[in-house]
């Protein structure tokens, strides 16, 4: 569900930080029809070329600003992950994401007031890396 | 006498919201210049930082109600009872968060919020001294698959008649009065690899004048055995339990609960080119309203944005303003 809401297009692209690729970063709208506490994010997964990058490696962002694991975002109540806003997902990678195509998959998985399992959503994109 | 009155829900244009094709004033214009005389909202959705709204946030929503001139009539809100992964939020807890959004409701001008289905019936007698505080009545949403036979539901009933305060109501769905499937949904479950065979059954339970959730009911809450065997994709898996979210109640089920209901949504899956809507029989239910002298609004309630097609644009505009003439000419009629 919510598979639309999920990895914008053209938003996958390395980062780099003091001069040195240090990993990847996506883009996704909210697995839910509104917005949330961060602390409502169930699971966020990443996957490239088939592969399952560690949780551990994922923090994430509202602004670029505060970055947070996924294990410290359970505990953000008061910043609010807005419907119609991206959520910035960055993955450590140092080098980042080598020149050419790849499978970039993204999961995001959302707790709900009243569905008892989480609303998950899943796209998988090709991304070209210049 | 009856005084219905048109609403609409902008959860109904929210794919154009969420895309940035229009704001927030561009879908208040829009629905206005359709002829629509209020407005419901989910601050959640299109309000930033809610129920923690700024001033200026709040101020630009009294603009956009004095620029259209649509009334505010309902906040639809949330109970975050699992805000936390490693807990359940305590009675106390869940009553403040409620509390935030009394006075968010206050703020925006509503009298009314819609409670989602499944709020407990404990939060109401707590609630009360705050709903007359800031004069906001709360009404749960008795929505399909969530109805009348569920525990939660009748519980909270229960509770609003003991307590029996004019800040109490129900939100009603009109999902429980589909005389048929969707057949977008169909078509787009299809699309998804859903077989066929399995909405042929619920078609049929629907020309037998039941459905899927109550043929479950009387089933010891298991899919029937001919829908089961139906079922031939792994996508059925999925899809197949959701079919029980159509639900065949007669209107008569409304009759004891006609002085609670504080309003309807009219949830909609597709106005079809010949006027009604596929699912549901609108003018039959506004005549039933009419009959039983119901004062409020009917509020659009655009569902089938969720089942566009592949490759198809969603036509939440086009659909919006077909369902609100085909609402007004009903009410011309009914009402004169």
């Amino acid at each position: 569900m919510f598979d639309n809401n999920v990895f914008l297009e053209n938003s996958c692209v390395n980062v780099t930080e003091n001069g040195e690729v240090t990993g990847f970063e996506l883009q996704t709208n909210i697995t839910y029809y509104r917005g949330i506490p961060l602390s409502m994010i169930e699971y966020i997964h990443v996957a490239v070329d088939g592969e399952q990058v560690p949780d551990e490696d994922i923090t994430i962002s509202l602004e670029r600003e505060d970055w947070f694991t996924l294990k410290e975002a359970e505990t953000v109540t008061t910043y609010k992950w807005e419907y119609g806003e991206p959520l910035y997902i960055r993955v450590k990678k140092p080098g980042g994401l080598t020149p050419g195509e790849h499978r970039v998959k993204l999961t995001v998985a959302t707790r709900t007031a009243y569905i008892p399992v989480p609303l998950e959503g899943n796209k998988e994109r090709t991304v070209t890396i210049a | 006498m009856s005084k219905i009155k048109t609403c609409v829900s902008l959860y109904s244009l929210q794919d154009e919201y969420l895309n940035h094709r229009m704001t927030l004033s561009d879908i208040m214009h829009f629905v206005a210049d359709n002829g629509c005389e209020g407005v419901e909202i989910l601050p959640d959705q299109m309000l930033h930082g809610a129920p923690d709204l700024s001033d200026e946030t709040v101020a630009h929503w009294h603009e956009l109600l004095k620029e259209t001139g649509l009334k505010p009539v309902i906040a639809d809100i949330f109970l975050n009872t699992n805000l936390y992964k490693n807990r359940t939020l305590t009675h106390r807890e869940c009553i403040d968060l409620l509390v935030k959004e009394l006075q968010q409701a206050n703020r925006l001008g509503m009298h009314l919020v819609r409670f989602v289905s499944m709020v407990p019936y404990w939060v109401l007698e707590p609630l009360l001294p705050y709903c007359k505080q800031y004069d906001v009545a709360v009404a749960l949403e008795v929505h399909a698959g969530m109805a009348f036979d569920i525990p939660e539901t009748n519980a909270f009933i229960a509770e609003m008649k003991r307590l029996n305060s004019p800040y109490i109501g129900l939100v009603i769905d009109t999902g429980i009065f589909c005389r048929r499937m969707p057949r977008v949904v169909r078509a787009y479950e299809i699309q998804n690899g859903a077989s066929e065979g399995m909405f042929d059954y619920v078609d049929n339970l629907f020309k037998q004048g039941t459905d899927l959730h109550r043929e479950m009911r009387k089933n010891g809450g298991k899919l029937p055995d001919g829908f089961v065997a139906a079922m031939q994709t792994k996508e059925d898996e999925l899809f197949g339990p959701l079919c029980d979210g159509y639900e065949n109640y007669p209107y008569t089920v409304l009759d004891d609960l006609m002085p609670y209901i504080r309003h309807f949504h009219f949830k909609m899956f597709e106005m079809t080119p010949e006027g009604p809507e596929y699912s549901m029989d609108y003018k039959g239910l506004l005549q039933y309203l009419h009959d039983h002298d119901y004062d409020g609004y009917v509020s659009t309630e655009y569902e089938g944005n969720r089942f566009t097609l592949p490759g198809h644009p969603v036509v939440e505009k086009q659909q919006v303003a077909a369902n609100l003439h085909y609402v007004q000419a009903c009410l011309k009629e009914i009402q004169g």
